[in-house]
């Protein structure tokens, strides 16, 4: 077995195919797994090179063999498979290899896609493709599943997913690198090693996009995270071009002399990708074979991950985001129901920008469908912040669900020392990774001792090992009760902590506010406690960022402990403050109209909390606002205001009206009685700024606007509207392409919910397009679908 | 001015008019957001050109458009090129679209311009080189333009190796991902050809907002 000989003996990889195929003819744009069946002697030819060459295992010529990629009228994916499987093992069998047990790789590439949200590719769509193909290797008798050439973290797990659900075969895994040790859609070396040996991949690394010299630096920084056997597979050199043809240029003999270098500084597989041939790995296994490879050294570091970034729960403490949690808050309770994820998204954003550094998602509410709102949230939230998020319920259906679509190695909030708990959620962590805050709490309630709490940290961190889970990747909560219910409350949270991370070697969280629970002013203790804690070992302060008070304990015990080196942050964020005193935006003697026309934000914002005082809402909106707004579109029909400035009166209009509403929420007058438009980007369409730009100015006016976003099937339309019984949708499509999109939308509305109208706008469309596919309107900008909402509702 | 700061302007729809202060400030400081977020990237490849009735190859691709073959005439070779500023331009607009649309739309038209500025500057690069030794290079022009199918941008990210090499790929519907991305054929020619029109003079709708020079 393979697994048997990883990370004890060097072992070699191939080298590259696709070069030595086009060689050999393939055209570029020709699909290179179609030569599996066409010209199988030239395949199997080169797979015997590689034997003789002193090649380990090779990868079978399958790389773009899916079937999103693999498009053939000819012939069917799984005899492309079996075809390659079974040509590598024939140069296996055939090749002379001194004796030595030699074995063949699926190889697994890239879809070719960009995955939802930026894409269009679903992640169930790529898992689907993965297994697919992946089913036929291991029938085909593949030893093993490389998947190779990622820079998605995403794709990356589904394929692994793939790989695990529905075979049996170790997984390798290799990624693209650049020289500063990032993927191409922005994720980090720790990062990603985090995810994979959570996901239990048998061994990483890197292959591609480099030479072996600048491979260097990447492998010292990959064996300073992994705990796993790792992978080097570079090209030969960094490609260059010459007329327009695509080179590399390391020979075999310097090649080997730094794969060397790699063997020395910690590589355990080693092989060649783009422009690598028979003589590179020839010249690699001699200068390479007998070499001692360092073994895997294991690693304690508690990491949590998303696409773009790795965050360590380390010795300085790292602040987790309390906001996404419906408990108390009435806003966000009925945002869920809403399906208001913009309300939901924009307050990550706001704690991404107050300093958090993971943000805890809890959207637990008795009468939602927790597993679909979790996925769904999780999935926007992942699309708009590259913090790591902390999936926190106890629905264990919903755990799952987010776990598996979470785009990297998530925290799980929580597991308890109840055996039905951990029976529950360990088996998700085996599977998925994650770090799992594990509360110290069992069957017999929650011990008033720090004894107690420490008995049952080592109960769960025993539980976990028995599932291979290290306790890195627990970290434990000692919970902070009440302290005025119970006087020592605090005293033995703080003990606890200490008691916990000495004796365990763990690192802890603690939701901090919780303590202060029943009492008045209840920021001075929240921060003080939290000061207090973080003294006493706490790791991760579950907390609200955009309190000042917290976070000036936090910045604070940065400043004072020697985490914020010179100052630098603290200085930043403080430096400039002489006094409480913002300065900036004036309530000058500026009208509201005048500063939303000028599209002045902050000054609408302070004019209207003044005019509050001294006018009628109503008259604030019927002679302030409104009329400003009306002025500003004009002058962008007239073509005297330009679009930048009409959004930025919008904005300003917003917040003017964001402070009346709050004022006087619940009065009669200003109850929403609003009329509700649909507004959708069309399916298969990705853009969606010109629909945006709708919303905010239908908003403006007053409408309610149900957003269901872009890439928008006609049924998910069509549906809603007849849910909500709304009397006008409006459409967006950019391209020719997506137009097809459109038309099948409005003939299903025209079907199902006749009474409904329908605008449409976006680049592509004119009128004259806009009649034939039967919209009832035209938009040629954002304006116009104002105007013709206030004629389909009366209100001109 | 900079010209890519009058190019996001001319994409902003303003036309002949001066823009404001708040405006510009806006685009300077979309410039500078995106200059850490862009990942520029390109590949490029040349292939040989083969001409038959009414449609042209470029490699294995084969083309039927009048446009192209109008804007290719003479040229024995092509290049094909693919270039993006990558995915964290994408996820920079779709965060602001949540808070601040101005932004949006002003941070839009200075990626636009930004990606042609790069694409004008590796052609520059690349007419040089190619000069030197007597070719000369003709304007790039990109599917979906005049009757240069769109569907044709498969076939070229495939001849490219793009999604591998440069993270670009396109959706079901052909629009390319991450959506700040440009193929193009650029012809290579023998014949030197004078002041050839290329981007707004070379379209025939005279009355665009867009408009350069109007």
């Amino acid at each position: 077995m393979i697994t048997d000989r990883l990370g004890k003996e060097l072992l070699f990889f191939d080298g590259g195919m696709g070069t030595l195929l086009q060689e050999r003819g393939l055209k570029p744009g020709e699909l290179p797994e179609v030569w599996n069946i066409e010209h199988t002697e030239e395949v199997f030819d080169i797979h015997r090179q590689y034997f003789e060459a002193g090649s380990d295992m090779v990868l079978a010529n399958t790389f773009g063999a899916n079937a999103l990629k693999f498009h053939s009228d000819e012939y069917e994916l799984e005899d492309i498979v079996t075809a390659a499987v079974v040509s590598a093992k024939e140069g296996a069998n055939f090749g002379v290899h001194d004796g030595r047990e030699v074995y063949v790789a699926l190889d697994v590439g890239p879809t070719g896609k960009l995955l939802k949200p930026m894409g269009d590719l679903s992640f169930e769509d790529a898992y689907a493709a993965f297994a697919e193909t992946m089913r036929y290797g291991e029938e085909a008798g593949a030893d093993l599943i490389h998947i190779e050439t990622m820079s998605d973290t995403y794709e990356v797990k589904a394929a692994v997913l793939a790989a695990k659900e529905n075979t049996k075969l170790p997984v390798f895994v290799t990624m693209i690198f650049d020289e500063k040790g990032k993927l191409l859609t922005g994720g980090d070396v720790p990062g990603v090693v985090a995810l994979l040996e959570g996901l239990r991949v048998d061994a990483l690394g890197m292959n591609c996009g480099l030479g072996p010299e600048q491979m260097i630096p990447i492998l010292k920084e990959v064996r300073k995270y992994t705990s796993l056997p790792i992978i080097v597979k570079p090209n030969a050199g960094l490609p260059k071009q010459k007329d327009g043809i695509t080179y590399y240029d390391v020979e075999p003999e310097r090649f080997a002399e730094t794969m060397q270098k790699l063997v020395e500084l910690g590589a355990c597989v080693i092989g060649g990708c783009c422009g690598t041939t028979p003589e590179h790995i020839r010249a690699m296994t001699s200068a390479c074979r007998g070499m001692k490879v360092s073994p895997p050294v294991k690693k304690n570091a508690t990491i949590v991950s998303s696409y773009g970034k790795a965050v360590e729960i380390g010795d300085k403490p790292v602040i987790i985001g309390e906001r996404i949690n419906p408990t108390g808050k009435k806003k966000l309770k009925q945002a869920l129901k809403d399906h208001d994820l913009d309300y939901i998204l924009k307050e990550a954003v706001a704690q991404q920008d107050y300093g958090a550094h993971i943000l805890d998602v809890n959207v637990g509410l008795p009468d939602i469908d927790e597993t679909a709102v979790m996925t769904e949230v999780v999935k926007e939230l992942q699309s708009i912040t590259s913090l790591p998020l902390q999936i926190d319920t106890v629905n264990g259906e919903a755990m799952e669900a987010a776990m598996r679509i979470y785009n990297g190695k998530p925290m799980i909030n929580s597991v308890n020392g109840k055996q039905e708990s951990m029976n529950q959620v360990f088996p998700l962590i085996q599977k998925y990774g994650g770090v799992a805050v594990g509360l110290t709490i069992d069957e017999d309630g929650i011990p008033d001792t720090a004894a107690g709490r420490l008995r049952i940290a080592r109960k769960i961190i025993a539980e976990a090992s028995k599932y291979g889970i290290d306790k890195k990747d627990i970290v434990i909560d000692v919970l902070a009760m009440t302290v005025s219910s119970d006087a020592n409350g605090a005293k033995t949270t703080l003990e606890a902590l200490k008691l916990v991370r000495e004796m365990c070697g763990v690192r802890t969280v603690l939701g901090v506010s919780n303590i202060s629970f029943g009492l008045p002013f209840r920021p001075a203790i929240n921060s003080n406690f939290y000061t207090m804690a973080m003294q006493n070992g706490l790791s991760a302060g579950i907390v609200n960022p955009s309190s000042e008070d917290m976070m000036r304990a936090y910045d604070s015990f940065c400043a004072l402990m020697g985490y914020d080196e010179n100052f630098a942050h603290y200085i930043e964020r403080y430096g400039s403050r002489t006094a409480e005193v913002k300065t900036g935006a004036k309530d000058s003697d500026m009208t509201l109209s005048a500063a939303i026309e000028r599209g002045l934000k902050e000054e609408a914002h302070l004019i209207t909390t003044r005019l509050i005082g001294e006018m009628e809402p109503l008259d604030i909106i019927n002679q302030e606002l409104v009329p400003a707004l009306d002025r500003v579109g004009k002058g962008f029909e007239l073509g005297t205001v330009f679009l930048p400035q009409l959004l930025m009166s919008a904005d300003a209009a917003k917040n003017a009206f964001a402070v009346i509403k709050e004022r006087f929420a619940g009065e009669d007058s200003l109850e929403e009685n609003q009329e509700r438009i649909i507004l959708a980007t069309v399916k298969g369409d990705i853009h969606d700024i010109g629909k945006n730009i709708v919303k905010v100015l239908l908003e403006n006016y007053g409408f309610g606007v149900i957003d269901l976003g872009k890439d928008v099937a006609p049924e998910q339309i069509v549906q809603k509207a007849l849910e909500e019984d709304v009397k006008l949708v409006g459409l967006s499509a950019l391209m020719t392409t997506t137009v097809v999109s459109m038309e099948e939308t409005i003939a299903l509305l025209r079907e199902k919910k006749a009474d409904c109208k329908v605008m449409v706008g976006g680049a592509v469309l004119n009128q004259e397009y806009a009649d034939m596919i039967g919209a009832d309107f035209y938009g040629k900008d954002a304006m116009q679908s104002v105007y013709y909402a206030q004629k389909v509702f009366g209100r001109e | 001015m900079d010209a890519r700061i009058r190019e996001a302007i001319r994409y902003l729809g303003y036309g002949g008019h001066a823009v404001d202060e708040q405006t510009l400030a806006l685009i300077e400081d979309s410039f500078t957001e995106l200059e850490e977020a862009a990942k520029r990237r390109i590949i490029y490849r040349i292939f040989g050109v083969t001409w038959g009735a009414g449609r042209l190859t470029i490699g294995k691709m084969d083309i039927a458009s009048r446009n192209l073959s109008r804007n290719l005439k003479d040229c024995k070779e092509a290049i094909l090129l693919g270039a993006t500023l990558g995915i964290e331009v994408d996820r920079l607009l779709k965060r602001y679209s949540l808070t601040d649309m101005s932004r949006v739309v002003v941070l839009q038209a200075a990626a636009a311009a930004m990606l042609e500025d790069y694409l004008n500057q590796c052609q520059d690069k690349l007419r040089g080189e190619f000069e030197s030794r007597g070719e000369y290079l003709r304007p790039r022009f990109s599917p979906g333009y005049g009757d240069f199918d769109i569907r044709h941008q498969d076939m070229i990210l495939r001849m490219l190796d793009a999604d591998k090499r440069i993270g670009l790929a396109m959706t079901d519907s052909y629009m390319l991902t991450p959506t700040k991305s440009v193929t193009a054929v650029i012809g290579i020619s023998r014949k030197k050809e004078r002041c050839p029109l290329e981007g707004c003079e070379a379209c025939d709708k005279k009355d665009c907002i867009y408009r350069r020079n109007t």
